[in-house]
């Protein structure tokens, strides 16, 4: 047998084993047409699935950027205020004039001896 | 390719695929029915698209092969679920009938082969494809389309033989 007789045997004998075939067709248009009927209920999950998704980011981004609540309580911060004419109160001597002059308690005042006038010049 | 011209060359290849379902579900007409109004659907839907990169029924012929893989698949896992183990004996019993018919043996012959070796075989000597378009459907390269082409020739041709015997 020749590989062309070989050929024509496999030819005729996959055609045998199709011979059925044509008879058992579905006829096309009625698959087309069901085929696109079946179709919106797809593109309905479809629709479904995607508007999920979208809501689903869309939560994520607002939990993302919405305000932050405010604190219940107020930080404490160490400041000291500076008014803008405390420059004015810098003057020389300065220690002088803001503190006290200092007093001895055991002295007595009664015999003390008063201080020599002083001649006027 | 619009609407309408993709609808008119699938319209002239309906016979074709549906032949081709056939040979993809080992001649199971209802689930063949099942594969090609799958893939109606998944072109209609977009989820498969001709990009003009091949011929349009090797194209088409491709993803049939596909839906009946996947279709194959999930047969499987059912007939393997415990509540469907019963039905199983019962689907293999076959027609014995149609088993006395000639094309019966062959399709029968046929399904012996693995499922490479009778996907080229049919394609070529059926389908009328070259073994390079036959690759492509079968997404495999040419070298290995070859491959189970001559091996499934032998294979079937050898299998023939004992039919003739017999």
């Amino acid at each position: 047998m020749t590989p062309g007789d070989e050929d024509a045997r496999l030819r005729d004998a996959l055609a045998e084993a199709h011979w059925q075939d044509a008879t058992q067709t579905p006829p096309f248009q009625a698959m087309w047409s069901s085929a696109r009927r079946a179709r919106p209920r797809r593109s309905a999950w479809r629709w479904a699935a995607l508007s999920s998704a979208v809501v689903a980011a869309a939560a994520v981004v607002w939990l993302l950027a919405r305000p932050k609540p405010m604190p219940t309580t107020w930080p404490v911060v160490e400041t000291r205020w500076v008014a803008p004419t405390d420059f004015l109160l810098v003057t020389p001597d300065l220690m002088t004039l803001r503190s006290l002059p200092g007093l001895d308690p055991t002295a007595d005042p009664w015999t003390t001896t008063p201080p020599e006038p002083r001649g006027l010049p | 390719m619009s609407k309408g011209e993709l609808e008119q060359q699938i319209a002239a290849l309906h016979p074709a695929s549906f032949a081709w379902a056939l040979a993809c579900t080992r001649w199971n007409a209802t689930e063949a029915e099942e594969v090609l109004q799958s893939v109606y659907l998944s072109i209609l839907e977009g989820r498969a698209r001709f990009d003009g990169r091949s011929g349009f029924k090797t194209w088409l012929f491709a993803v049939v092969r596909n839906m009946a893989a996947r279709a194959r698949r999930r047969r499987w896992l059912e007939a393997r679920a415990p509540w469907r183990m019963h039905l199983r004996s019962q689907s293999e019993l076959g027609d014995p009938i149609a088993a006395k018919e000639r094309g019966a043996r062959i399709r029968r012959a046929l399904g012996t082969l693995p499922d490479r070796q009778r996907e080229v075989l049919d394609l070529v000597f059926f389908h009328e494809m070259t073994v390079e378009q036959a690759a492509e459907v079968m997404e495999v390269s040419t070298g290995t389309a070859r491959t189970h082409y001559h091996r499934g020739k032998l294979r079937l041709l050898a299998l023939l033989g004992e039919e003739d015997v017999a």
